[in-house]
């Protein structure tokens, strides 16, 4: 067993390594490293405080168990973020289905962009239905094709897009700096 | 900003962990959760270990196998297992009758023995699932 001091210093494969050897202390140095990363992946895909703390430490066990699996070919950070996000969007489908039905909560949240013209990825977030906030964040936070979130979120490959398209415009309306919806409508003003 | 411009800024806020307070407590959780888990695995091996280990010895004990091996019933016990083939071969042909093996009752504790163990490894796999 390696001395917990000693861990600090080990790269996340050379942690992994130990952990895959049985070694908790190791695998407990992964979790502080990336913890942060998966709760606030998981908090970005819509899941509430509690319900996010409580699937990444499911995350992080499932990732203890199959730490063989992991070979250092991507990062760990974001091996243990694909399981998380596939986690949360298994409960997800528990409570409700993907649909087409998406403009009724695009209409809801369409009008806020306008009135703030520069707020963090976390408020931005909170700007886009449902849907576009899991294919957002499986494209963008957990790093999967289109493809693999279609598969994941057991929708048609279209309509996953579809809904990343429309999530990256309303973010990019809201994360747009300066040039933001008061950038342009200040623009607008001076033409 | 171009799309591509604008993916990649994306991608560098969604790679930035947020910081949250709590995040030792977090690492602490999850390292209970493990340690917990593995106890438990280690309580379940162990036990399924003890009761069989219990079985087969009080199975080998009671029926005298070392006893008997070195007397005269060794050729008896190997016409015995000679009849059992015969009857498993006669079983394979013609359907099985579990009533007509040659089965005493240390066969049936020692299966039970080796069924204790197949569950606690069964336990062990769903607990791994879990």
């Amino acid at each position: 067993m390696t001395q917990s001091g000693s861990v600090a210093g080990l790269h996340d494969v050379e942690l992994a390594a130990l952990s895959a050897a049985g070694d908790r202390r190791a695998f407990g140095e992964l979790v502080r490293r990336h913890g942060s990363a998966v709760r606030g992946l998981l908090r970005r895909m819509g899941a509430q405080a509690a319900l996010a703390d409580d699937l990444a430490q499911d995350a992080f066990l499932t990732a203890f168990e199959r730490i063989a699996d992991f070979r250092g070919e991507g990062t760990f950070a974001a091996w243990v973020k694909r399981i998380a996000a596939r986690l949360y969007v298994r409960r997800w489908r528990k409570d409700s289905r993907m649909t087409e039905e998406v403009e009724t909560n695009d209409q809801g949240h369409g009008g806020e962009a306008s009135t703030v013209s520069r707020i963090d990825l976390d408020e931005a977030m909170k700007s886009l239905s449902e849907q576009e906030r899991l294919c957002v964040s499986l494209c963008y936070g957990a790093g999967l094709s289109h493809a693999e979130a279609a598969e994941t979120l057991n929708a048609p490959l279209g309509t996953v897009k579809s809904h990343v398209k429309r999530g990256l415009d309303k973010l990019r309306l809201r994360l747009a700096p300066a040039e933001g919806p008061r950038g342009e409508a200040e623009r607008q003003g001076h033409v | 900003m171009s799309d591509l411009e604008f993916e990649t800024r994306l991608d560098r806020m969604f790679a930035e962990p947020p910081h949250f307070a709590d995040a030792e407590l977090f690492a602490r959780q999850v390292e209970t959760r493990l340690e917990r888990g593995w106890s438990l695995r280690r309580l379940f091996i162990g036990a399924a270990g003890i009761a069989a280990g219990v079985l087969g010895v009080s199975q080998i004990m009671g029926a005298g196998l070392f006893l008997r091996a070195a007397g005269d019933r060794a050729g008896q016990q190997v016409q015995a297992l000679e009849g059992a083939w015969t009857s498993l071969t006669n079983a394979a042909s013609t359907g099985v009758n579990l009533g007509a093996l040659p089965v005493n009752g240390e066969v049936l504790w020692m299966t039970a023995a080796l069924g204790v163990m197949a569950l606690a490894f069964a336990i062990t796999r769903v607990t791994q699932e879990l």
